[in-house]
């Protein structure tokens, strides 16, 4: 489907003072899609923002925006629009005039500039604010008006650069549902940067697991977390238990002092791997019917379950469980073959950039 | 030559002070309740005191009374016309018997002088000028300096704050010693084949002078609001569809007025009453309000001071109102200079 693809990185590389932030990226975004740039602090997902908007150029590679290479057109003629981390709101213009800086550039008539900003401040329910000054503000408002500014240009695409990292949580989740409405009503591509796992799961079509200037992974929600493709995203999405294994054959793996039957295939014989078992996929079960035994050492309560770690040994195991179970007993581990997620060795794993099918 | 020696007593006095200076730190860090701000602020309200406000008390005093103390608007009138004390002095049988004589008062040297307020209209021409000047060459400078991508914007700050530390007198008489007949800049005149030009003791040498020396005062508040200004506020601007152009017209500029308010009170003030700078500069042959000022104090005649304190009374009350109206502008004094 090549014509849907809205924005192609061919190929990007960008070095500062001698260090590479993007290490050749091959990336492309879909119409009307919300695709979700994942990583910690320093991989190079910003960069990658700030390159489609124009802020920044790649020192090779190139950006092709609707069929057309916009490498060297200035921020101001791309049909994108951004949301800054910190809003970046004119602090000498009223709430109004933030929204219609945009249109009024354009050479707007004054109806149709008003009849827009109306609009868009009922959109992010902020009618009547209109002539309050962007400072006398809420950090979740200012927010809202920050999107209203450029979601009013009706861009083809929208670059959010962690807008919600300033916000309360409540007020983040909350915002995070806001968000992706506002995205399916508009039917507009969101580009989202983000270093928080939960938003990414919560709100994207596509998640793309950056590290260190490359692409680790792409794919939707459930396909990064239930198959993370190595033991870096199978950490950064979720928390999970990682343990070193060796494939013993297909569908039969053996880590943590015993063979786990499985569903993964196709990995070779007796070949290293890494074992990847969310905690909550773990099951608490008697000590003589469970595959490893061990003895919890602390337990802790999270909300909805408990988190417990368990010594096994050899291995300390994570586990979510809405029982309790107290400190010091000794209990027996089970997963089922479907909830093993065996992976290559990060070591011998090139990151692949091209995984998106 | 022999060194001054410093007796044992300073060494105890500077020794007790510098104790005394960190223990009060110390407790100030603390919070101790023994030392709070008002204990702190006492010497600068004694120095406020003693050498502004009461000076400006004598200012008042003196430009409403004679040389006897009496109450006199005459200070005043004297500066609205030079020779009204000189006229006054004479008495009006004498007056009459000279013009009888058939002299007029202009014969007599007695005539309305407006020379008070012509010297102070040419002063606020000159300090608007210098103010205009230095916004026109400062705003750019500053922009420049506050350029993110601009490697050598911190090495110009430092070569514009390098200067400063040098005695204003100084700059002032090296920058004579450029202008004058044998100077530099004729030097090399010659050399280019132009020929010796004459750059002292004129109007435009005041100027230059003028602009010289309080050019950083204008530079350094618009300076300081750019660098402290988001840059992520015109990628914004950038991003919504500003070209370059439209972004410091519609962002840069409006969001930089507070320290363009700022500067220009920096320059205007110190431009609108300087003396020396006219004094080394003009020649003698360039005379601004502050040298009328300085002429009246230095004068031996009896009732000079109490005109010249009319005069900084005018002055004062002109400044305190444009530093008013300039208040309205930027009431958080955002600009605050940094020199």
């Amino acid at each position: 489907m090549e014509e849907q693809r809205l924005i192609s990185l061919e190929d990007i590389y960008k070095q500062y003072d001698g260090t590479t932030v993007l290490d050749h990226i091959n990336l492309y975004i879909r119409k009307k899609e919300f695709v979700t740039l994942l990583g910690p602090s320093g991989c190079g997902k910003t960069t990658t923002l700030r390159i489609i908007g124009g802020f920044e150029t790649a020192d090779s590679g190139r950006v092709i925006f609707d069929g057309q290479d916009i490498s060297g057109i200035p921020p101001y003629k791309r049909r994108v629009n951004t949301v800054f981390q910190k809003y970046a709101l004119f602090p000498h213009l009223n709430v109004r005039d933030n929204i219609a800086f945009g249109l009024k550039l354009k050479k707007m008539s004054k109806d149709e500039i008003d009849r827009k900003v109306d609009y868009m401040l009922d959109l992010v329910n902020l009618k009547g604010y209109g002539k309050r000054g962007v400072d006398s503000l809420s950090g979740g408002q200012q927010q809202r008006i920050a999107i209203a500014r450029a979601l009013v240009n009706e861009p083809e695409v929208l670059l959010l650069d962690e807008p919600l990292g300033a916000l309360d949580l409540k007020l983040r989740k909350e915002m995070q549902l806001e968000l992706k409405a506002m995205q399916q009503r508009l039917g507009i591509t969101f580009l989202y940067v983000t270093h928080d796992q939960e938003e990414a799961l919560t709100m994207s079509d596509t998640i793309v697991v950056m590290q260190g200037g490359r692409i680790l992974q792409i794919g939707t929600p459930k396909s990064i977390y239930d198959e993370p493709q190595n033991a870096f995203v199978a950490n950064f999405i979720g928390e999970s238990n990682i343990f070193p294994g060796t494939m013993i054959r297909d569908e039969l793996v053996h880590f943590c002092g015993a063979d786990f039957p499985c569903v993964d295939s196709g990995f070779g014989e007796d070949k290293p791997v890494d074992v990847v078992v969310r905690p909550e996929d773990v099951l608490l079960v008697g000590e003589d019917v469970g595959q490893v035994t061990g003895t919890i050492k602390s337990v802790l309560f999270k909300g909805v379950h408990y988190e417990m770690i368990i010594d096994a040994g050899h291995s300390i195991w994570k586990v979510h469980s809405t029982t309790m179970q107290p400190e010091g007993s000794r209990v027996g581990l089970a997963v089922v073959p479907f909830n093993i997620h065996i992976m290559h060795r990060m070591e011998e794993e090139k990151p692949r950039e091209e995984a998106k099918k | 030559m022999t060194n001054f020696k410093v007796p044992v007593w300073g060494y105890w006095i500077m020794g007790i002070g510098f104790v005394a200076f960190i223990a009060m730190l110390i407790a100030y860090i603390h919070k101790n309740r023994g030392f709070r701000r008002p204990v702190f602020a006492s010497p600068y309200v004694l120095w406020l005191i003693v050498f502004t406000v009461i000076p400006c008390f004598l200012v008042a005093y003196f430009s409403f009374t004679d040389p006897q103390g009496n109450f006199t608007l005459d200070n005043f009138k004297n500066f609205w016309d030079s020779n009204y004390n000189a006229r006054k002095a004479i008495a009006p049988e004498d007056l009459k018997m000279y013009q009888d004589m058939g002299l007029s008062l202009e014969d007599l040297g007695l005539a309305r002088d407006s020379i008070n307020i012509d010297t102070l209209v040419f002063s606020l021409w000159m300090a608007f000028l210098c103010t205009a000047i230095c916004l026109l060459l400062g705003y750019p400078a500053a922009h420049i300096m506050a350029d993110r991508e601009f490697k050598l914007g911190p090495t110009l700050v430092i070569l514009f704050v390098v200067p400063m530390w040098m005695n204003f007198l100084l700059r002032t008489i090296a920058l004579m010693s450029l202008l004058e007949d044998g100077g530099l800049l004729n030097t090399i005149f010659e050399w280019l084949g132009i020929g010796r030009q004459k750059l002292l003791n004129n109007i435009p040498a005041v100027q230059v002078g003028m602009i010289y020396n309080f050019l950083p005062f204008m530079v350094f508040p618009i300076y300081n609001v750019l660098n402290k200004m988001d840059y992520k506020l015109s990628e914004a601007a950038m991003d919504l569809g500003c070209n370059k152009w439209q972004v410091f017209y519609k962002v840069t500029l409006p969001l930089s007025v507070p320290g363009v308010v700022s500067g220009i009170t920096m320059v205007f003030m110190p431009a609108v009453t300087t003396f020396y700078i006219s004094r080394l500069l003009g020649g003698g042959k360039v005379q601004l309000f502050g040298d009328l000022i300085e002429a009246k104090f230095l004068s031996t005649s009896l009732n000079e001071w109490n005109v010249g304190s009319a005069l900084s009374l005018v002055m004062m009350i002109l400044i305190l109102l444009s530093l008013g109206l300039l208040n309205k502008v930027d009431p958080d004094n955002e600009g605050g200079g940094m020199v």
